[in-house]
């Protein structure tokens, strides 16, 4: 199978993890969570060095904490708790007293700061350069380099995105999910019912950021490499437009989002011949971005599948 | 994972000694040097409909915010049922059953209306993280029982047609009586009602009205801040009167209409 179509399917995996996580955190809940980005990034780089060998292993060329050598699957599990417990002090301390559109700014500096903080500290995560030769999770069982093998890391990755989705589906069809949109609409109104809205927004961040942190550990598993130029803050940007445009609150709108955005807009990019001078091209490409953002927020601002209105049937009892 | 604490209140100030059900003493808070709320001491009593009434900037909002917990007093102390819930967070005293609604409309807007009166609700095993994971199994008794009950309080208050209606595309009036129906949900003790007849059309003011007369008489206390005064003088028995912070008066409107200060400030002002 093609290296460029196995490439697509698992980025469409990631992508479509990452929006759903992104979706519970900003569609359902409204919390505007402008360091999506981070949380992924954390759970690629704890897949990575709980994956790696010691930092000693390829005679010192790169430099990197940890390096357990672990199998799989406990790189994806520790990936999965550790970017959940990033995101419980950012969410304590984000999320209680500043308004929504400051929690967004702070939460794009907490980004930009890990961003910094990890490309100038090189013994931590190797720096701007990046971890590199990130073992293949299954090449104990298979050689990685052969179609049995893309074949399977495609299954896994469509499996996880599968169950991303069915979690996300679960909560937000719930009364869980139906509080953490009366949340979105009206903060205080929800206080005044009785609900701990604090809580229920740090707890929703700690899930999504967990989320967040599988899509990551799937990602590096696949390519092998992480490094900070992978997540710069407007990547997040690039999924918060995936899913204004997919459908706010609708996960399936995310899973839509993720597959003409992230994936669709950037890979018919590539097929545009370059034009004007270098960088022109990723410029325009911004310049579209944001303009799909502002089209969608003004024409269509409920998404290609808008959220769905719940209508209840008659009850047992009545 | 939960923030939430247990509700512990204590009782030994002199406020819980005091008749109502609802008591201040002494409530101060101010803006920028100016007293919003100045010594204010009021005492709501059980079972009745009390009034609170005042020239724009009296402090009735702020105070109303004061005893619903989303504004903090200076000085003071509140009292509910006896207990003292001065520093008790807002959603803490709806849990205890003093229940707000909003100056502006605050419906869930984007929730049907049917949604808006269930996302009140303490009682469903499904509004946890835990428990929505376990799934409709876990929770759909509660949530069957809580939909009945939902549709008891919109056929009550005609609004069942309404239903599957978004809250956000209904009238000013449907919405006032959603944020009722919404606070009912959560069998309260009493209800602070901020200006619910505020933008609404003269013929469903008095179906409000009807609404809040036939709450009275099943025993609910309400403190109704308002400024439309024959509704005041319908439904308010005792009436208390504000300006520029301070309490001035308190009785029924008829006899605060013969008390000189009181006109000078708010009746014929």
């Amino acid at each position: 199978m093609s290296y460029y179509l196995v490439t697509i399917a698992v980025y469409f995996a990631v992508d479509a993890m990452a929006c759903v996580a992104l979706n519970l955190q900003f569609g359902v809940a409204g919390v505007i969570n402008f360091g999506f980005i981070l949380f992924q990034a954390t759970g690629a780089y704890v897949a990575a060095v709980l994956s790696l060998p010691k930092d000693t292993a390829h005679n010192g060329f790169q430099q990197y904490v940890l390096g357990l050598h672990l199998p799989f699957p406990y790189p994806w599990l520790a990936a999965i708790l550790v970017s959940g417990l990033l995101a419980l002090p950012i969410g304590l301390v984000v999320l209680r007293r500043l308004r929504n559109d400051l929690q967004a700014i702070s939460l794009i500096v907490t980004s930009v700061i890990a961003t910094l903080i990890v490309t100038n500290s090189t013994p931590f995560l190797n720096g701007a350069a990046g971890v590199a030769l990130v073992p293949a999770p299954f090449a104990g069982h298979m050689s990685p380099t052969g179609t049995p093998y893309e074949w399977l890391y495609i299954g896994v990755a469509f499996a996880c995105a599968v169950l991303v989705l069915l979690f996300a589906t679960r909560l937000t069809y719930s009364p869980y999910g139906r509080t953490l949109r009366a949340i979105r609409e009206n903060e205080d109104a929800a206080g005044a019912l009785g609900k701990h809205v604090y809580a229920r927004k740090v707890v929703i961040f700690v899930v999504g950021g967990a989320l967040g942190g599988l899509s990551g550990a799937v990602l590096v598993g696949y390519i092998g490499f992480w490094a900070p130029s992978a997540w710069l803050y407007p990547e997040t940007i690039i999924l918060v437009a995936a899913i204004i445009v997919g459908g706010r609150g609708n996960h399936l709108g995310a899973v839509l989002g993720a597959l003409l955005v992230p994936l669709g807009f950037e890979e018919v990019t590539r097929f545009i011949p370059q034009f004007g001078t270098s960088g022109l091209t990723p410029a325009i490409e911004w310049v579209v971005i944001g303009s799909l953002i502002l089209g969608f927020l003004w024409f269509r601002p409920r998404g290609v599948i808008p959220e769905t209105r719940r209508v209840f049937g008659p009850t047992r009892d009545g | 994972m939960s923030l939430d604490r247990p509700v512990t209140v204590s009782s030994s100030s002199p406020g819980a000694k005091a008749p109502g059900i609802l008591n201040t003493t002494a409530l101060r808070r101010g803006f920028e040097g100016v007293h919003a709320a100045d010594d204010v001491s009021i005492s709501v009593r059980p079972g009745r409909i009390t009034g609170l009434i005042g020239p724009n900037g009296a402090g009735k909002s702020t105070v109303l915010a004061m005893l619903a917990g989303t504004l903090a007093p200076e000085s003071g102390r509140i009292h509910f049922e006896g207990s003292d819930i001065t520093s008790m967070p807002a959603y803490r005293r709806a849990r205890i059953g003093l229940v707000r609604t909003f100056q502006m409309s605050a419906e869930f807007a984007r929730l049907t209306v049917l949604e808006n009166l269930l996302a009140a609700s303490q009682m469903n095993r499904g509004d946890s993280l835990f428990g929505a994971l376990l799934g409709r199994r876990y929770w759909g008794a509660d949530e069957d029982r809580l939909v009945a009950e939902a549709r008891a309080l919109l056929s009550r208050f005609g609004m069942t047609a309404k239903e599957s209606d978004y809250a956000g595309d209904l009238s000013g009036g449907q919405k006032r009586l959603v944020e009722v129906m919404r606070a009912l949900m959560l069998h309260p003790r009493m209800l602070l009602l901020d200006e619910p007849m505020a933008g609404v059309h003269p013929n469903v003011v008095h179906e409000i009205a009807d609404c809040l007369e036939s709450l009275r008489d099943g025993g609910l206390t309400i403190l109704l801040v308002e400024h439309e005064l024959p509704i005041v003088e319908r439904l308010c028995d005792p009436v208390i009167v504000m300006a520029q912070g301070r309490v001035i008066g308190e009785g029924t409107l008829s006899t605060l209409r013969l008390q000189p200060e009181i006109l000078e400030a708010y009746l014929v002002g």
